[in-house]
């Protein structure tokens, strides 16, 4: 026993004080977040200052209707937020104004503005804004639904249909969206934060297995080749150091998921997240773990065939594919339920830690098959252990080529 | 007292050590020869229990050999290596905790080893800083910081300029006389035939030769002698009395048939030749080795 606590020691210190560790400590959950929250936080942001908005109303009748429908925006401050202007007011050809209203909108006189062209009705037939930037999605918006509406009250005002038609038309139909769960509780939780949230933590975990998969495999083939460890194994047996690597190895992982932790709860603190996003946190969590374990488990005993880096690549590549590979249907699993791969994905080791946090987000999980689930993982877990230390044992005294499957089956039998 | 008897070890078909047979008395150094490939590691690796012999017993001290004895074995690897990022100090209390060292003895003997082998200063540098040879010490160090009782050297002079080869020497003498069980498997004839009182040599896992190294030299063929002379060499093979010569820039090493006398022939020689040397030899090692290898070979 002392000598597995000597073994993860080391394994975990001399780890951890890589320059590479403490760079995929802090920087990949920030990568992962900014990626993931900046989009949202963007388009959420309110341009807190007054905007100058031309209108160009050939027919006359639009802008007065739209400057009296604008007044209704305000200001945090309660200034108005928009100021319309009356293009037409100019007196001169359409073709001048044009002229006139763009270089006024590279001056940023004008932040923009509106053409309306109607035909010999004076109907809509064409609008066009215009400015500096793409992505007025919400000034475009309200012009949108305001002219729609002036659009369907003379339409039906020519029909001869009342007023009151109108106003009930125009009442929004709103349907809200709600995750029902045991007990009658309800929650109105914003799926895409969830799904976000299920993403954030199957990307980490997908790169915690990368990485300290990579890391585990490198250090191995240094000792390989340098036949350290035959000093090992001639100080310890193979099942001391393959326990010990992999409590090292564990021990990183939860250095790293304590400092996750306490990024994602300061990022609640500064409520940049709700902290309702945190509910299924326990479970998500256990299959985190899981998940690493049981990888980590995998990754010392092939790792332990593994000559050079470039096998090692291929090695770590392949199996962080299939951690991956659900996230593939994770669309399909969010629409159908009862989507036979997600079933199925649900009851593999190799994709339950991903399938169950995209699922716990989404669905309603039942609590017997998260049970099942983590008994499945926790037996995997034991069994891939096994199995690992078996290959480990003649693996790390094999040298030159790869042995095959053939040869490692003999081994597990041996 | 370390017993190795009748080990055999087999990889799917191919016999690796084919039955063999050693004893290893305390204080005195056994020499594990042979060519490249001939089963030395294998051989090694059964000893230090990294792997399992298809038959045969390891007995160290009257006990067969097990993981209990991990902490009582030392071993430098042939092929060197440590770990390149880490400090010497780090690496060292590392491989002496492995052998059940505590924190505190384990950082005194590393501290202990550093100084009398000359490489104090590099204590707190990371090892790629490290010229060669001092890598080479520490792992040696490495090897001996927990006091084995057996101690196996696989090639341990390999890498070492002459002065450090004499200090490393000096080391191994002074574990000799401490009673220490030792190993010593090399190519280098000159420093086995120096330090080894008894030797083994094998060749395609099978023993060709053992016992004390001056019994094996007695029984190789003794009757031999070197002449130094001047001018060409072309005569030797006039005489019937020569089994064999082998000739150098300056002198020649002649074998004589047994039934000859040594300065019966020299008194002929003198007649002939201007000798300026001669000197009855043993058998070097060197030639035993290849004399053997190559009969056994064939």
């Amino acid at each position: 026993m002392k000598k597995i606590i000597t073994i993860s020691l080391w394994e975990y210190v001399e780890k951890v004080k890589t320059k590479a560790f403490i760079i995929s400590l802090i920087i990949t959950p920030l990568l992962i977040i900014a990626v993931t929250l900046l989009p949202s936080l963007l388009l959420q942001e309110d341009s807190p200052k007054v905007e100058v908005i031309g209108i160009v109303d050939t027919s006359g009748i639009f802008f007065n209707y739209l400057e009296s429908e604008f007044r209704k925006y305000e200001l945090p401050n309660g200034q108005k937020n928009y100021v319309l202007v009356n293009l037409n007011q100019l007196n001169k050809s359409y073709e001048e104004i044009k002229k006139i209203a763009d270089k006024d909108v590279l001056k940023n006189l004008i932040d923009g503005y509106l053409i309306i062209e109607v035909d010999e009705n004076k109907d809509f037939v064409f609008g066009e804004f215009r400015s500096n930037l793409f992505g007025n999605f919400k000034v475009v918006g309200r012009f949108e639904e305001a002219i729609n509406y002036i659009k369907t009250k003379n339409t039906l005002e020519k029909a001869g249909v009342p007023d009151n038609v109108l106003e009930k038309i125009q009442v929004r139909t709103i349907i809200q969206q709600k995750k029902i769960s045991e007990g009658d509780k309800t929650s109105d939780l914003d799926f895409l934060t969830t799904f976000f949230l299920s993403v954030i933590f199957i990307l980490l975990l997908m790169m915690m297995v990368v990485y300290s998969g990579q890391l585990l495999v490198r250090s191995m083939i240094e000792e390989k080749s340098s036949r350290l460890i035959e000093m090992l194994i001639s100080s310890s047996t193979p099942d001391e150091l393959l326990t010990g690597k992999l409590l090292g190895l564990s021990l990183l992982g939860i250095t790293q998921i304590l400092i996750w932790v306490l990024i994602g709860m300061s990022l609640v603190a500064s409520s940049l997240l709700p902290i309702s996003a945190f509910k299924n946190f326990f479970p998500m969590l256990a299959y985190f773990i899981l998940g690493f374990l049981f990888y980590a488990s995998l990754f010392v005993g092939i790792g332990s065939t593994v000559n050079t880096e470039q096998e090692a690549q291929h090695v770590t590549t392949y199996l962080s594919l299939i951690l991956m590979l659900p996230v593939v249907v994770a669309m399909p699993a969010i629409q159908n339920p009862d989507f036979i791969v997600t079933k199925v994905f649900s009851y593999i080791p190799l994709t339950i830690p991903t399938v169950m946090i995209l699922r716990l987000n989404v669905q309603n999980v039942s609590g017997i098959e998260i049970f099942f689930s983590m008994i499945i993982m926790v037996l995997s877990i034991f069994i891939v252990t096994k199995v690992s230390a078996k290959i480990f044992r003649i693996g790390i005294l094999s040298y030159g080529n790869k042995p095959t499957l053939k040869e490692m089956i003999k081994w597990i039998n041996e | 007292m370390l017993i190795v008897k009748n080990l055999v070890k087999k990889f799917n078909s191919t016999v690796a050590v084919d039955n063999i047979s050693l004893t290893v008395n305390p204080g005195k150094i056994f020499g594990l020869l042979g060519p490249n490939g001939a089963g030395k590691t294998t051989t090694i690796r059964t000893i230090l229990n990294i792997i399992k012999p298809t038959s045969g017993e390891i007995i160290f001290n009257g006990n067969p050999i097990s993981y209990d004895y991990y902490n009582l074995i030392g071993y430098l690897p042939e092929e060197r290596g440590l770990y390149k990022r880490s400090r010497v100090i780090d690496v060292l209390v590392y491989f002496a905790a492995l052998k059940n060292l505590s924190n505190r003895n384990a950082t005194n003997f590393a501290d202990f080893w550093l100084k009398k082998l000359n490489i104090s200063e590099y204590r707190n540098k990371k090892i790629e800083e490290l010229s060669k040879g001092n890598q080479q010490k520490i792992q040696l160090i490495a090897a001996i910081i927990h006091n084995p009782s057996l101690l196996i050297l696989d090639e341990p002079f390999t890498g070492f300029d002459p002065i450090n080869q004499q200090e490393v020497k000096d080391l191994i003498l002074s574990f000799v006389s401490e009673g220490k069980t030792i190993i010593l498997s090399t190519h280098q004839m000159e420093l086995a035939e120096k330090l080894c009182e008894d030797i083994l040599l094998i060749n395609n896992g099978k023993e060709v030769s053992s016992g004390k190294l001056s019994d094996i030299k007695k029984n190789f063929g003794g009757n031999n002698i070197r002449l130094g002379f001047t001018g060409d060499n072309s005569f030797l093979k006039h005489f019937p009395e020569i089994i064999k010569h082998d000739n150098y820039n300056n002198y020649s090493d002649i074998q004589l048939r047994d039934d000859i006398i040594p300065a019966e022939f020299l008194k002929k020689m003198i007649g002939i030749i201007d000798v300026n040397h001669f000197s009855v030899i043993e058998p070097s090692l060197n030639k035993i080795f290849i004399d053997l290898i190559r009969k056994n070979s064939d």
